[in-house]
């Protein structure tokens, strides 16, 4: 019987290519844009406008708020109330991206202020304008502390990307969810879904792991 | 001795009744100091008296509540002053030498020449390793902070401010954080730049150092300035209780 | 347009959203308690010496984040059944974000139990005391206060989750949106106001955060 299973799931193979295919698109491009988004938003929430920090809080704080799924609900069904018609695909890149710049916003800020006042001062003190202090002095120094979170952010961003199924996007998740109607042995079936992910993920978690290592032996503190 | 005053009788730096808050507290009581070219002068007092925040408001690391600061024929606070253009020509040494630990040595030397001063490149590179060798550190151009002494950090943070050709240099207790044996390799480097003429301002209780090359002694206390004259006359003999005090005190070590 | 929102509405299903919002709350906390107790288990295992008890542990702990929760979800909820286990979806939902938090909640403390200095089992060990000891009366006591934020900032994250559960149709708060949602095409009203309730709990689980941080007397506790 296990025989049959694994052969009717040999049959189904073309589906769950195209739904890691879709998995990976989702992550791929969210994660781009929300770096982006996530760096110019944590930039600006450092910047000393009160108005426009308060602002990206707020949202921030929305977004953190909230439940993922809830805001995918939010962005699918509402915009098209307002006159935005979007498929799918689009709400789900919308909200993966607000969600990982939300995230990264965070983690950019934590980087920047962790900064010593004494560098920027420096750089203050011979002349750089606010733009070449923050791309030449801030933001390298930022990264060391940026980087493994923000790794680890993306392993958050590819797991959170399987909530798009909700809306019907045939990603990995969805994909096991539609074969395991026909095949019903849940426990291989989503052991294959797991293993997938897994697959994406776990070399991402261990680069975050050793980042974090590094930067703690770059600070010379003890590790037991 | 080099006293050529300015001919309208403004200095390089003048204060006028400036005073400053941190909260409550009055951090600087109605400072009143004119600083001339060529001019240099230690400011020294016991910790808290308002010295370092003195230089700070100079290159507008602090603003000031009320009073004029005049710096280089601009008023501070003033919407006329393009503050970024004169932090330019104004050099400033901190005690804890600040150096961008993600740059080189060199690095650290030509970064605002290339960016601010729009110098190209090689030209730059060029002058920092000069610079560099003049702070005795020519062999040290591509090595990070992290690699570097404090007395070599000192030094380093010094070439930086001087390869933007500054009108006044100003310097935070430029030795207090460093070992002993490292004082005077920092000192030497400051008395050569006195020499060449460079307009200073000093926050420093090495004595050795002012009686050298220093114009003025400057003494304050409690965010006022209690007392000012000649090296000679302030150490040899200072005029008030709490001089006196302060000099028994960092003579005592 | 959203100029026909509808208040009215969003009253008459109020009952429904309470008990949404009740349901949310307490499988909640059952689910976080399953998560204390998994990764208090897990912590103990994976801070042991013999590999026999680690490698499960960190084993157990890396699958379980490397892999979305909604998987994990459907792993027990279309899995279980085929081992002759069949429990309400209610039941699955609770023991799926348990064994998920808890492998976070296993990170949590063992990071706080590494965070005590090693001067503080050295001291420990100096005057005499034992192993379990030195755990009850010097680490714990110290780790605890650095493990309470994390562990809040984890039990927001667990209530945002516990939103995937009303894809196994159990009747939680989000459930109580989508069949606003359904019933009368209300979409705005009903998913607008859920989201309002979660953001009830998240400020109260992030005030409580920042209090515990006060009490605790940890400087730059944040969640």
């Amino acid at each position: 019987m296990i025989w049959q299973q694994l052969q009717s799931l040999a049959g189904s193979y073309p589906l769950a290519l195209r739904g890691l295919g879709m998995t990976v698109m989702l992550s791929l491009i969210s994660l781009v844009l929300g770096t982006l988004i996530g760096f110019g938003l944590g930039i600006l929430r450092t910047g000393g406008n009160r108005l426009i920090s308060g602002v990206i809080g707020a949202w921030v704080d929305l977004i953190r708020g909230t439940p993922f799924l809830v805001q995918i609900f939010l962005i699918f069904f509402i915009l098209p109330e307002l006159g935005i018609e979007l498929d799918a695909f689009t709400a789900g890149i919308i909200a993966l991206t607000n969600l990982a710049a939300c995230f990264i916003c965070e983690i950019v800020v934590a980087g920047i202020r962790s900064v010593p006042t004494g560098q920027v001062e420096a750089a203050l003190a011979s002349g750089l304008s606010r733009w070449q202090r923050m791309r030449q002095v801030v933001l390298p120094q930022a990264m060391r502390i940026v980087l493994p979170p923000l790794v680890g952010q993306y392993v958050l961003l590819i797991k959170d990307s399987s909530v798009v199924s909700a809306i019907g996007l045939t990603d990995l998740t969805r994909v096991g969810w539609l074969v395991v109607q026909r095949v019903p042995n849940g426990l291989l079936v989503f052991f294959l879904v797991g293993l997938g992910y897994f697959i994406v993920c776990y070399p991402l978690i261990m680069l975050a792991r050793r980042l974090e290592q590094r930067m703690c032996a770059a600070h010379g503190e003890v590790q037991l | 001795m080099r006293s050529n005053r300015s001919k309208n009788g403004t200095g390089m730096i003048e204060f006028r009744g400036v005073n400053k808050w941190f909260g409550p507290l009055n951090v600087l009581k109605d400072i009143t100091l004119s600083v001339e070219p060529r001019e240099v002068v230690v400011v020294c007092g016991p910790s808290g008296s308002g010295k370092s925040t003195l230089i700070r408001c100079i290159n507008g690391l602090e603003t000031i509540r009320d009073g004029d600061l005049v710096v280089d024929g601009q008023r501070l606070g003033d919407p006329a002053t393009n503050m970024t253009r004169l932090r330019t020509e104004i050099g400033f040494v901190f005690q804890s030498f600040n150096l961008y630990p993600h740059k080189t040595a060199l690095e650290n030397v030509t970064l605002a020449p290339i960016h601010v001063r729009k110098i190209p490149r090689a030209e730059a590179e060029k002058a920092g390793r000069e610079l560099l060798a003049k702070v005795g550190l020519a062999d040290k151009v591509n090595a990070y902070p992290a690699q570097l002494s404090g007395g070599q950090q000192q030094r380093v943070a010094i070439a930086r401010c001087l390869g933007m050709r500054p009108k006044i240099m100003l310097f935070d207790e430029p030795t207090s954080a460093l070992d002993p044996e490292m004082i005077s390799e920092v000192l030497d480097v400051m008395v050569a730049v006195a020499e060449e003429g460079m307009t200073m301002m000093v926050v420093t209780h090495e004595m050795g150092f002012a009686r050298k090359v220093a114009q003025r002694v400057v003494f304050m206390d409690a965010g006022a300035i209690v007392e000012s004259g000649t090296p000679d006359e302030f150490f040899s003999h200072p005029k008030t209780d709490r001089s006196r005090a302060f000099l028994s005190k960092i003579l005592r070590h | 347009m959203l100029e026909n929102f509808s208040f009215r509405t969003i009253v008459e299903y109020l009952p429904l959203f309470g008990q949404g919002l009740v349901t949310t709350v307490w499988l909640s906390v059952l689910a976080f308690a399953g998560a204390l107790a998994v990764g208090i288990v897990l912590a103990a295992m994976n801070l042991q010496r013999g590999r026999l008890f680690r490698i499960p542990a960190k084993a157990y702990i890396d699958a379980v984040r490397a892999t979305p929760l909604l998987a994990q979800l459907y792993f027990l909820y279309f899995g279980l059944p085929r081992l002759g286990i069949i429990l309400p979806e209610l039941v699955v939902g609770i023991l799926a974000l348990s064994l998920n938090s808890g492998a976070y909640v296993a990170e949590i403390i063992r990071a706080g139990i590494l965070s005590i200095p090693r001067g503080q089992v050295e001291a420990g060990v100096a005057s005499g005391m034992t192993y379990v000891q030195r755990m009850r009366l010097v680490i714990l006591p110290q780790a605890f206060k650095v493990t309470i934020p994390p562990l809040l900032g984890q039990a927001i994250v667990l209530v945002k989750d516990s939103a995937l559960l009303s894809l196994i149709a159990v009747a939680e708060l989000t459930r109580a949106g989508q069949l606003l949602a359904s019933d009368r095409f209300m979409p705005a009203e009903g998913f607008i106001t859920i989201a309002a309730f979660y953001l009830l709990l998240y400020y109260g689980l992030k005030g409580l955060a920042a209090l515990s941080g006060r009490w605790l007397g940890l400087a730059g506790a944040r969640t």
